[in-house]
């Protein structure tokens, strides 16, 4: 196998698995929009909680890695709910402008951010090495894999599936989707929009912490990780806000033409490729791939 | 006398998807007529609207306004070259005062597709308030206050326009349109949502601005009274096609008229595009 | 016409006033601040406030400015006054070519999309090693960001953007916010209408980063990160979202609140957190909702009529 193919598989491999980690955060980047129709900044907040309750959980209580994330994802699961309450559920409640929510949720990611900063400390933290495998397969021809790619690809496609049987096959997720549609007539029908609202930010924050915990894998932890999350809304973007299958489609685009640009141009050049792709793409579809364009009656 | 033909639709056709909303209308009108445009919901009326004044262009057929071909054209082209309208659903500037919102329209007066003399200055002097400012700023005003005593709310003019009663509302926005100068005025149900005396005194205010400023208009309204009692010369429209055309008798006796009325006389309020 | 000559008095009066009263050398530096971030955030309220287009990538374009003024002064010795002019050209030359394809976006879409420009423009400064410096940043700025020198800037800029506003520019682009729809069909180009403020804004922008330069003599990419983009933003909700005294009031208040935090630095970006949410919880309309100062003055709300 030449050198440029088997640079062509690995950058193809990396990027899918760094894909789907941005599918997970875009997901419920989506989600959230879908519902409330804001951009809500505080996701990167919510995963850097993820990020962080791992790491405490791993190294100062002692705890095996399962029961770990499993408090990991609790805990970011419950810091967006407790942020939906205290901050967006009021301003809600008085307005319908979401201006203000975008707002507020900037507010709050920069308040996790640096509640971080001050209690543990700007420095940067790598997760234990035994927390997760660390091997790496050889595939032929110099492509390589390691393990931890490999599990986080898993562990994605397996939260997504899961998201999705979720949405397609529980009550709840009926009425989720009922919401996105419509969530004043959803309220009319009977669906406990309060209630209905904190799950889906429970459910976005969850899915925040599984990416924050690949990240820290894949890179290392520190206050500012949060930051990563404007990749994972360009994604969304790029799929259509509001379109769970787009954010997910988006997020592998970005991931490939990330990694892809890394292996063939300049590891320097990968952002400004992730920019370009965004401007290009909705130069020719101004909604996304999957976004809805209201029609407006005249 | 013939009179000129400022505006014709010919064979316009439009489809959203797989609706028809509008089947092979065409319809002329005359210089400085008053005419209007009913059929029952759902006939189109708004459509046409939509088409003459450039929200859409339609899917096959063509527009002409004073001899020019305007169906492709964008909106504000067309608004330049003197076409003004209301909505059905009232498009105001609800935050503006209400001079705000025909001072607003009133700054884009033109003529032949110019701005027109003594409305128009510079961004030079706007940014430094000199020349042309202060007197065009004056002029914008005084006629726009004019425009506001013609539709009786002069002494509402510094009213936010958002808080106004909703017939103030819709005549607000008859003024905001008068600003244009156009030379085709199109009303959109202008009476929707009214009681009957104001109703009456719309009546009253569109013969009034017609005669006044001798300016062709078109009315939509699918209260037959109403057009009935206004205007000479009539369009009915259902289902997207245009079923009849003429005067008030013409249009009184004519069977299809009358069965597309009777057939959907019951739901009288808020009409679907 | 006699508001304007009150409005246009009022502000030489306070500049006059920021420019002459006696202070301090700290004190000075906090006026050269207030005036460049004044100046910036006039920028974005034109764009956010007076337009409806929500930016979050402004800063990209007051780092053009700086480095336009930086690169001109420093390396070419052209005096600072045509150089802060030309970073202000720049600014709107890029917003141009920025404005065309993405203007046509609506709401978070734009939003979003500026994050992503906004943050390319600053990778490129950063990665132009040759022309930038790149990420070490551009030392050795002459301080021409004086006392005199940003009032004056900031005096003139906001005379001419209140003079903008109460005029047929400010009813266009208000109409374009309000109702794009009935804005065209009222005759407004409203593509054109959206240049027409982003143009003005990156202008505003990219003078504020031409003073900046001259105040810190130094600049790095760093400083106009996204984080500096939603502090200018921010701001403009802030002072409440349509009304330019507000945004003056809010960039102000703002300014001087984080001045005072200086020495607890750490706490520092977290409690503008903190009074990010509050404002938005207590008072989401913003310090003057979207009316001007003198609106609430009795005087002038009767002598509009006349």
């Amino acid at each position: 196998m030449n050198f440029t193919l088997s640079t062509l598989i690995q950058q193809i491999i990396n990027g899918l698995s760094l894909g789907s980690v941005y599918a997970l955060i875009a997901v419920g980047y989506s989600l959230v929009y879908s519902i409330l129709l804001f951009s809500n900044f505080a996701h990167g907040g919510f995963l850097v909680v993820g990020g962080y309750a791992c790491y405490f959980l791993l190294t100062q209580w002692g705890f095996n890695t399962a029961v770990s994330m499993a408090g990991a994802l609790a805990a970011s699961g419950l810091t967006a709910v407790l942020t939906e309450r205290l901050a967006y559920k009021p301003i809600r409640e008085r307005t319908s402008i979401t201006l203000y929510l975008l707002i507020a949720s900037m507010g709050v990611n920069i308040v996790i951010e640096n509640l971080f900063v001050i209690t543990v400390g700007g420095r940067i933290r790598a997760l234990p090495q035994s927390t997760f495998p660390t091997g790496v397969f050889e595939l032929g021809g110099g492509v390589t894999v390691s393990a931890s790619d490999i599990l986080s690809l898993v562990v994605a496609a397996i939260f997504l599936v899961l998201l999705q049987l979720f949405l397609t096959r529980t009550r709840w997720g009926l009425a989720i989707r009922a919401a996105a549609c419509d969530l004043r007539t959803a309220g009319l029908m009977g669906v406990n929009v309060t209630f209905l609202i904190g799950l889906v930010f429970f459910v976005a924050g969850l899915l925040a912490a599984v990416g924050g915990i690949f990240l820290s894998v894949r890179y290392s932890l520190y206050p500012q990780l949060g930051s990563i999350t404007t990749k994972a809304f360009i994604a969304a973007v790029i799929g259509g806000l509001g379109s769970l299958p787009g954010a997910v489609l988006g997020s592998l685009i970005l991931g490939l033409a990330e990694m892809l640009t890394a292996g063939f141009v300049s590891s320097q050049m990968r952002d400004l490729v992730v920019y370009s792709l965004l401007v290009l793409i909705l130069l020719v579809r101004p909604a996304g791939f999957f976004g809805r364009t209201a029609s407006e009656k005249i | 006398m013939e009179n000129k033909i400022v505006l014709e639709l010919v064979n316009v056709n439009m489809r959203f998807g797989g609706v028809l909303a509008l089947d092979d209308v065409s319809f002329q009108v005359e210089e400085g007529s008053l005419t209007g445009i009913i059929g029952p919901n759902g006939a189109g009326k708004t459509t046409v609207f939509n088409i003459i004044s450039g929200v859409y262009s339609p899917t096959s057929g063509s527009v002409r306004f004073c001899g020019r071909d305007i169906t492709s054209l964008r909106a504000f082209r067309i608004n330049r070259l003197g076409i003004a309208r209301t909505f059905q659903n009232l498009r105001l500037f609800v935050r503006s005062s209400a001079l705000e919102n025909v001072m607003t329209a009133a700054q884009n007066r033109c003529r032949d597709e110019r701005p027109a003399e003594g409305y128009f200055y510079s961004f030079l002097e706007s940014a430094l308030h000199m020349g042309r400012w202060g007197t065009v700023e004056r002029k914008l005003r005084q006629t726009a206050m004019e425009l506001l005593d013609r539709v009786g709310l002069a002494d509402r003019a510094d009213q936010a326009a958002g808080t106004l009663p909703y017939g103030m509302q819709r005549r607000l926005e008859i003024a905001r349109a008068l600003a244009l100068g156009p030379k085709l005025l199109m009303l959109d149900e202008p009476a929707a949502g009214m009681n009957p005396e104001e109703v009456f005194a719309l009546n009253d205010l569109i013969t009034g601005i017609h005669r006044d400023f001798s300016l062709t208009t078109l009315v939509i309204e699918h209260h037959m009274d109403l057009i009935m009692r206004i205007c000479p010369r009539i369009v009915c429209l259902n289902f997207g096609a245009k079923i009849a055309e003429g005067t008030k008798d013409d249009i009184q006796n004519n069977p299809e008229v009358l069965a597309a009325y009777l057939g959907g006389d019951s739901a009288e309020d808020g009409e679907a595009v | 016409m006699k508001k304007s000559l009150f409005i246009n008095a009022g502000i030489i009066a306070l500049s006059l006033g920021l420019a002459l009263c006696p202070l301090g050398g700290y004190q000075e530096g906090i006026v050269i601040l207030l005036c460049i971030n004044c100046v910036a955030a006039m920028g974005v309220s034109i764009l956010t406030g007076f337009t409806g287009i929500f930016t979050l990538g402004h800063a990209a374009y007051m780092a053009l400015g700086a480095y336009t003024t930086a690169i001109l002064t420093v390396r070419y010795g052209v005096h600072w006054f045509p150089a802060l002019l030309a970073g202000g050209l720049i600014a709107i030359l890029v917003a141009w070519l920025i404005g065309v394809p993405t203007l046509r976006l609506t709401g978070d879409y734009y939003a979003i999309a500026s994050i992503g420009l906004g943050e390319a423009i600053r990778l490129i400064l950063e990665n132009w090693q040759s022309f930038t410096r790149g990420a070490r940043g551009f030392p050795g700025i002459d301080p021409y960001t004086t006392r005199g020198s940003s009032v004056a800037v900031f005096a003139v800029l906001t005379i001419l953007m209140f003079n903008l506003l109460d005029s047929r520019l400010g009813r266009e682009l208000r109409a374009s916010r309000d109702d794009g729809v009935a804005a065209s069909l009222l005759g407004f180009n409203t593509p054109r209408s959206r240049m027409k403020a982003l143009l003005l804004s990156a202008f505003y922008c990219g003078i504020a980063g031409g003073l900046l330069g001259g105040y810190m003599c130094f600049i790095q990419p760093s400083m106009f990160d996204m984080m500096k983009s939603t502090e200018l933003t921010a701001v403009v909700v802030f002072g409440g979202l349509g009304s330019m005294t507000g945004t003056l009031l809010g960039s102000a208040a703002i300014t001087l609140i984080m001045e005072y935090f200086r020495d607890i630095s750490q706490y520092r970006m977290l409690i503008y957190g903190l009074l990010l949410v509050a404002i938005m919880v207590f008072r989401p309309e913003g310090l003057l909702g979207n009316r001007e100062i003198w609106d609430f003055l009795p005087r002038f709300a009767k002598g509009r009529r006349s």
